[in-house]
C-alpha cells in the first residue's frame, strides 16, 4: 500500500437531488498544483461519474461504496444526497467523520430540514458551511457545531440608506437643508 | 425580464438554474451600485456561486469583471456579505485575470478585520498570492499561524500548504511557528458560538484541536527530507505531548507507515507507538494503524495478531463505514494468509447477512477465501443456509467463489458438487444458473475424478431445464466428457431422451453430441448410435435432419481417424485472433481481396492442453476488490482476459516481424518472452527488450523511448554484445529518426545454436543527438548534433525462454511419466531480505512454466514447495518440483527437473537467476 502523506485527502463533495441532478459539486485539486485525476478537470466526466454514483446509491441506504476506483461516503436524506468522494486508500472513517460534521453543521443551520428546498432557500449558508468543512481537498473541521458557527447567516434587512435620525440635532439638520433648499429657488425667482 | 426570472428562480419545484446572463448583468449592476445593498448583493452572490457550482463557467473577460465588480463589496462593511464575498473570489481566481489587485484589501481585512471572516480572507490569500508575490503576505501569515483563535491558524496552515508547490523556501521560514502551533493550546472564544440560536444536541467544544493536524501536515513537508528530524517528531509527538486530535493521529500514522516503507529496519524501533494506537478511542484511529501494520511486511505475526484483534472487536460496531472499512482490511489480508483471519471468522459470518451489500459480499468473499481443507466443509454448510435469502446477482459472487476454491482444493470437489447441485434446483434466473452451469463445467475439467458425479447432475438438470441456451451447453459438453467415462452408454439415454422431447436447438445439439459417441470404438455402441441418429433423419427440423446425415455419412466412411477430425476435433482455433483477422478480412475496402478466400491457417491453433493452461490460470487467479468489481458493471471495463490479451500480443509480434522481409525468411515465431526492463523507468531514454526465438534465429527487439522533450535522436543503435560464440550477428535494423518524446523499436537478429545455449548479452545503445527547436519541433538547420553512447544493463537468454507454460491436471502422474531427472541445490542468500512468494512468484515467471496444484501460493511461514509444468518449444515435455526453505543460514532452493529431452532438464534445473 502506498502511503498517501499528503493533506489533500477529500477529492469532491457532491449534493445531488432526489432525480440525480446537482445541487452542488465540486471537485477539488491543489489551488498552485497540478490535477493528478482526470476527473477533477473534466467536466463530462464529472456528469456522467454523478448520474451512475446516483443509480448506485439511490435508496441504497447503506453509507459507503466503492465506486470506479474512490470511496464514496455518502448520506441520504428526504430529497437529497450528499457525497464525499476519495481516494481508493483513503481512510474510509476519516471522510465519513467529516460527512458526518459537514451534515450535522447543515442540520444546525438548516434547523434539522436537510432538503432539497430549504438548500436552495439557503443557498449561501450551505455553500459556506462546505467551504468551512473542507478547503481544496484539506478537512478545516469535522465538528458540526464550530463548522456551524462559523457560517454566518444572511444579513436581515436591507436598511434604507437614509436613515430618519430624530434627535434634536437630527432635526435640526433636516430644518436647514429645507431652508437651504427653498432659499435657494426662491432666489432663482420661484 | 429579470422579475420574470427571478420569480422563477424563487420557484424551487422548477429546479431549473437562474439564467447566467441575467445573472451577471445583475451581479454588475449591484455590486457597482452606491450605496450598496448588503441583503441583496449576497443573495445575488449565493446566486452566482450556484451557478458556479453547477458546472456553469464564465469566459475570461467576463469572469475578470465579475472579479472586480465583487471586489467593489468590500467598501461593504457587514460581515455576513464579507464572508461570502470571500467564498466568491476564491472561485473566480480561477477563471479571471490580474486577481493580484485584490490583495491589498484582502491584507487589510487579515490585519484588522472582523474575527468572522477573518480566516476566510486568510485561505483567500493563498489563491490570489503566488511564488513571486508571497513575500509580501510574510509577515501576516506568521501572524495568523500563532493566532490564539484555532480558526485562524488552522487557515494560515492550510493556505501556507496550499503555497508549498510554488513557495516552499519561504513557506519554511515559519518552521519554528509551525511547531509553536502544534503545541499550544488553542481554545475557541466564547463569542464563538453566538451564530444560531440552536445547536441542537451536539457538545459544544471549547477546543478541536484540528490547527494540529493542518501543523503537523504543514511540518512534515518542511522537513520531509530529514529523517532524524522526523523520528524525533514522531517521538516527541507519542510521549512528551500525545496529540489531541484524531486527525493528526492518523496523520502521524502514515508518516510512521512512510518511514517504515522507506527503512524496513526501522518495523522494530517503531512498533511500541503501535498497541496505544490500537486502542484508540477514535476507530479511525484504530483502523489507520491496524491497516498499517497490515500491509507492512516486517511485523511479527504476533504483532499482525494485535492488529486483526482490533479489527475483529471493529467488525460487530453499528456504524456501517467501520464495518466496511474493517472487513475491507481483512479481505485483503485473505488474499495473502488466508489463515491469520481465521479467528474473525465467528464475527465475519455474522456479517453475512449484513443490511449493506458490499459489507456482507466481502464478509462472505472472506470467509471462502479463509477455507483450508479443514473447514470448507463447514463453510459452505454455512453458505447455503443464507442462499435462499440473497438477491440473484450476489448469489453469482458466492458461486464463483465457490468455484475458485473447489478449484484449489480438489479433495473437496464432493461437497462442492452437492452445494452446486442443491442450488441448481433452486429458484433463479438465467444469469445465476449459468454461472453454477460454468462452475460444474470447471470442476469437471479440471478435476478429472469428479467427472463421473458431476455429469450424473447434469444429466439430471436437463431432464428438467428451462433454458435453451444451457441445454445445449450441458449437451455439448456431456458429448466431450461422456465417451471419456466408463460407463458411456448411460449418457447415451439421457441425450437421447432430449432428441424426443426438446425443441430443434436442443434436438440438433444432441445429435452432435449422439455421433460422439460412436467414435469410441465400442462396436455395439456405434450400432446403436445410428440407429439412433437414423431415427433423427425423419425429424420434422432440417437442421437437425441435416445434422444427423452428415454424421452418418462421416461414421460410414472407411477412415474414422478422418471422422474424429471432423466430429471431435483435437485442437481449438485462438478465437481472438480468429476474430480479430476476420474483421481484417471483410474490413478491407479492396474489393479484389475478396477473390482469395480467408485462409484458416494463418489463425493459430492450440491444442486443447494449452487451452486448458491458459484457461485455468485465469480461473485461479485472485481477484483483487471482489465488490469493486460487482458494482462497477460498466459496460466499457469489459475486463479482457489476461490470455486472451497475450494472445493477442503474441500475434501483434508475429505480424510486425513478418512485415520485414529478412525476419519472415525465419519461419514462423515460436516464442516471444515477455518484456524485459533494461533502464530504470525514469530515465532519460527507457529501454525494454523482447526476445524472439525462431527455429534457426534469435531476434531481439529493443524498444527505446525517448523522453526527452527538446532533444532527437538520430542513428539510434544497438551493439549487443553476446557473451556465447555460439550466437553471430545476422544484422542490425536501426531507427534512423527518434523524434522527441517518441518511441521506436531496433531489431538485432543472431543466428541460433541447436538447442538451449543460455547467453548474456551486453547492450550499449548508440546516437547522435540533436537540439529541438521547441516552436516547430524540429532540429535546427546544418546542426550536426554529437555522438554519444549510453550503456545500458545486460540482456540474458534463459532457459525459460525455450519454454512454455502447459497444463497437466495430474502433476504426479505426469511427474513420474518423465525420466531424465537433474538436480541442483543452490542458496538463494540472506532470508531475512526475501518473501518466500516473492521468491516463488518470481520463480514461476523465469522458469516460465505453469504452476500445478495451486502451489504457486505459499502456505507456510518457511518451506514451501513448488511443482511446475510446462513445455519446449520443441514440444518437449517438462516437470520440476522446487523445494525452498528458509533458515538461518539463507534461503535454500532445491530444484528437480524431469523431461524428455536430458539436455532441458539439465540446463532448466542448473539455472537461476
Amino acid at each position: 500500500m502506498p502511503f498517501d502523506v499528503s493533506l489533500y485527502s477529500i477529492q469532491a463533495v457532491i449534493v445531488l437531488d432526489n432525480a440525480g441532478k446537482r445541487l452542488f459539486a465540486k471537485y477539488y485539486h491543489p489551488p498552485h498544483g497540478q490535477a493528478t485525476d482526470e476527473l477533477a478537470t473534466n467536466e463530462k466526466k464529472q456528469f456522467s461519474f454523478e448520474s451512475s454514483l446516483f443509480s448506485k446509491t439511490y435508496k441504497q441506504n447503506s453509507d459507503i461504496i466503492l465506486f470506479e476506483n474512490k470511496v464514496v461516503v455518502y448520506r441520504e436524506f428526504a430529497d437529497v444526497i450528499i457525497y464525499m468522494v476519495g481516494d481508493l486508500n483513503q481512510n474510509e472513517t476519516l471522510m465519513y467523520n467529516v460527512l458526518q460534521g459537514l451534515v450535522g453543521a447543515l442540520e444546525i443551520i438548516l434547523r434539522n430540514q436537510i432538503d432539497k428546498k430549504s438548500i436552495q432557500e439557503n443557498y449561501d449558508m450551505t455553500i459556506l458551511a462546505i467551504d468551512e468543512t473542507v478547503d481544496d481537498g484539506i478537512v478545516l473541521e469535522t465538528d458540526p457545531s464550530v463548522i456551524a458557527s462559523r457560517v454566518s447567516k444572511p444579513p436581515t434587512e436591507d436598511v434604507a440608506n437614509i436613515k430618519i435620525d430624530l434627535s434634536e440635532k437630527g432635526l435640526l439638520n433636516a430644518f436647514n437643508f429645507a431652508r437651504k433648499n427653498i432659499s435657494d429657488r426662491l432666489q432663482q425667482g420661484f | 425580464m429579470s422579475t420574470h426570472t427571478y420569480k422563477k428562480f424563487e420557484d424551487i419545484d422548477s429546479g431549473t438554474l437562474p439564467d447566467k446572463m441575467t445573472v451577471y448583468q445583475e451581479c454588475l449592476q449591484a455590486f457597482n451600485a452606491s450605496p450598496i445593498h448588503a441583503k441583496r448583493c449576497r443573495l445575488l452572490l449565493s446566486r452566482l456561486l450556484r451557478l458556479l457550482y453547477a458546472g456553469e463557467t464564465f469566459p475570461k473577460t467576463e469572469a475578470t469583471n465579475l472579479f472586480f465588480s465583487t471586489s467593489k463589496l468590500f467598501h461593504h462593511n457587514d460581515s455576513s456579505l464579507r464572508q461570502l464575498v470571500y467564498l466568491a473570489i476564491k472561485e473566480l481566481c480561477s477563471l479571471s485575470d490580474d486577481i493580484l489587485m485584490a490583495t491589498a484589501s484582502i491584507m487589510k481585512d487579515i490585519q484588522g478585520g472582523d474575527i468572522l471572516y477573518k480566516p476566510n480572507a486568510v485561505r483567500t490569500l493563498a489563491r490570489v498570492l503566488d511564488g513571486s508575490t508571497i513575500h509580501a503576505a510574510e509577515r501576516a501569515m506568521k501572524n495568523c499561524v500563532v493566532d490564539k483563535n484555532p480558526n485562524v491558524s488552522s487557515a494560515a496552515l492550510v493556505s501556507s500548504y496550499h503555497l508549498l508547490p510554488v513557495a516552499k523556501d519561504v513557506v519554511r521560514r515559519w518552521t519554528n511557528e509551525t511547531q509553536e502551533a502544534i503545541s499550544s493550546n488553542k481554545v475557541f472564544p466564547q463569542t464563538q458560538y453566538n451564530m444560531h440560536e440552536h445547536y441542537g444536541a451536539n457538545k459544544l467544544l471549547t477546543a478541536t484541536y484540528t490547527y494540529q493536524y493542518h501543523a503537523l501536515g504543514l511540518l512534515y513537508h518542511l522537513r520531509d527530507h530529514d529523517r532524524m528530524a522526523l523520528m524525533k517528531m514522531i517521538q516527541q509527538f507519542n510521549t512528551q505531548q500525545p496529540l489531541k486530535s484524531s486527525l493528526a493521529t492518523v496523520q502521524l500514522i502514515r508518516y510512521v507507515g512512510k518511514l517504515i516503507e522507506e527503512d524496513s529496519n526501522l518495523t522494530q524501533t517503531l512498533w511500541p507507538f503501535f498497541p496505544g494506537w490500537l486502542k484508540h478511542k477514535s476507530d479511525m484511529v484504530e483502523l489507520e494503524a491496524a491497516r498499517t501494520i497490515l500491509s507492512l511486511p516486517k511485523f511479527l505475526p504476533e504483532q499482525q495478531m494485535q492488529a486483526i484483534n482490533t479489527l475483529q472487536t471493529l467488525l460487530s460496531v453499528p456504524r456501517t463505514v467501520t464495518r466496511f472499512a474493517a472487513v475491507r482490511i481483512l479481505n485483503k489480508i485473505a488474499m495473502k494468509s488466508p489463515e491469520k483471519i481465521m479467528v474473525c471468522n465467528l464475527e465475519l459470518e455474522s456479517l453475512i447477512n449484513d443490511a449493506n451489500r458490499s459489507v456482507s459480499t466481502y464478509a462472505i468473499t472472506t470467509l471462502l477465501k479463509t477455507g483450508n481443507s479443514e473447514n470448507v466443509d463447514r463453510l459452505v454448510k454455512t453458505i447455503s443456509g443464507f442462499m435462499d435469502d440473497i438477491s440473484d446477482e450476489f448469489k453469482i459472487i458466492v458461486i464463483d467463489a465457490i468455484k475458485t476454491l473447489s478449484l484449489k482444493f480438489p479433495d473437496k470437489h464432493k461437497s462442492m458438487l452437492n452445494f452446486l447441485n442443491d442450488v441448481l434446483r433452486d429458484e433463479g434466473g438465467f444469469n445465476f444458473k449459468n454461472a453454477i452451469i460454468e462452475a460444474i463445467f470447471d470442476i469437471i475439467k479440471f478435476i478429472p475424478q469428479s467427472r463421473e458425479l458431476a455429469l450424473e447432475m447434469l444429466c439430471e438438470f436437463i431432464e428438467d431445464c428451462e433454458y435453451t441456451e444451457l441445454a445445449v451447453r450441458v449437451l455439448h459438453l456431456l458429448g466431450e466428457e461422456g465417451p471419456k467415462t466408463s460407463s458411456p452408454t448411460l449418457y447415451i439415454r439421457h441425450i437421447y431422451n432430449r432428441v424426443v422431447l426438446e425443441n430443434s436447438i436442443v434436438r440438433s445439439s444432441a445429435v452432435i453430441a449422439l455421433s460422439k459417441f460412436a467414435l469410441i470404438g465400442n462396436d455395439s455402441i456405434t450400432k446403436s448410435i445410428k440407429i439412433l441418429l437414423e431415427r433423427c433423419l425423419q425429424d420434422v427440423d432440417d437442421e437437425v435432419r441435416d445434422r444427423a446425415a452428415l454424421s452418418l455419412k462421416l461414421l460410414s466412411t472407411k477412415d474414422i481417424e478422418q471422422a474424429k477430425d471432423f466430429i471431435a476435433p483435437t485442437f481449438k482455433y485462438s478465437l481472438p485472433v480468429l476474430e480479430q483477422q476476420l474483421a481484417l478480412y471483410v474490413n478491407n475496402p479492396d474489393k479484389e481481396h475478396f477473390v482469395h478466400p480467408f485462409d484458416i491457417k494463418a489463425i493459430p491453433t492450440m491444442t486443447e492442453e494449452e487451452a486448458k493452461a491458459a484457461e485455468f490460470k485465469e480461473k485461479t487467479t485472485i481477484y483483487d476488490e471482489p465488490t469493486a468489481q460487482a458494482h462497477e458493471s460498466s459496460p466499457e471495463e469489459e475486463k479482457v482476459p489476461d490470455s486472451t490479451k497475450l494472445a493477442l500480443l503474441q500475434q501483434q509480434y508475429a505480424q510486425e516481424l513478418g512485415a520485414i522481409p529478412e525476419i519472415a525468411a525465419y519461419g514462423r515465431l515460436l516464442h516471444s518472452s515477455a518484456v524485459v526492463e533494461l533502464t530504470e523507468k525514469e530515465t532519460e531514454f527507457v529501454v525494454t527488450a523482447v526476445k524472439h526465438i525462431f527455429e534457426n534465429h534469435v531476434v531481439i527487439q529493443y524498444n527505446v523511448q525517448n523522453t526527452l522533450t527538446e532533444i532527437q535522436l538520430e542513428d539510434v543503435s544497438i551493439v549487443a554484445q553476446p557473451d556465447n560464440e555460439d550466437y553471430s550477428e545476422e544484422f542490425l535494423m536501426p531507427l534512423d529518426v527518434l523524434k522527441a518524446g517518441s518511441s521506436g523499436s531496433i531489431y538485432v537478429s543472431f543466428t541460433r545454436p541447436e538447442g538451449i545455449v543460455p547467453a548474456v548479452f551486453g547492450n550499449t545503445l548508440s546516437y547522435t543527438t540533436k537540439d529541438v527547436d521547441p516552436s516547430t519541433g524540429e532540429p535546427a538547420e546544418g546542426e550536426e548534433g554529437f555522438p554519444d553512447e549510453y550503456q545500458v544493463e545486460d540482456l540474458s537468454i534463459v532457459p525459460g525462454d525455450y519454454v512454455v507454460p502447459a497444463f497437466t491436471g495430474n502433476f504426479t502422474h505426469a511427474w513420474d511419466e518423465l525420466q531424465n531427472e537433474s538436480v541442483a541445490v543452490f542458496n538463494l542468500g540472506d532470508a531475512a531480505t526475501m518473501d518466500l512468494q516473492d521468491v516463488v512468484l518470481k520463480l514461476v515467471k523465469t522458469m516460465s512454466m505453469m504452476p500445478a496444484e495451486s502451489t504457486d501460493v505459499v502456505t507456510s511461514g518457511s518451506s514451501h514447495t513448488l511443482k511446475l509444468y510446462g513445455k519446449s518449444i520443441g514440444g518437449d515435455k517438462i516437470a520440476a518440483v522446487v523445494r525452498l526453505a528458509s533458515s538461518s543460514k539463507g534461503m535454500m532452493m532445491k530444484s528437480q527437473v524431469r523431461s524428455s529431452d536430458p539436455e532441458l532438464s539439465e540446463l532448466v534445473a542448473n539455472y537461476v537467476e
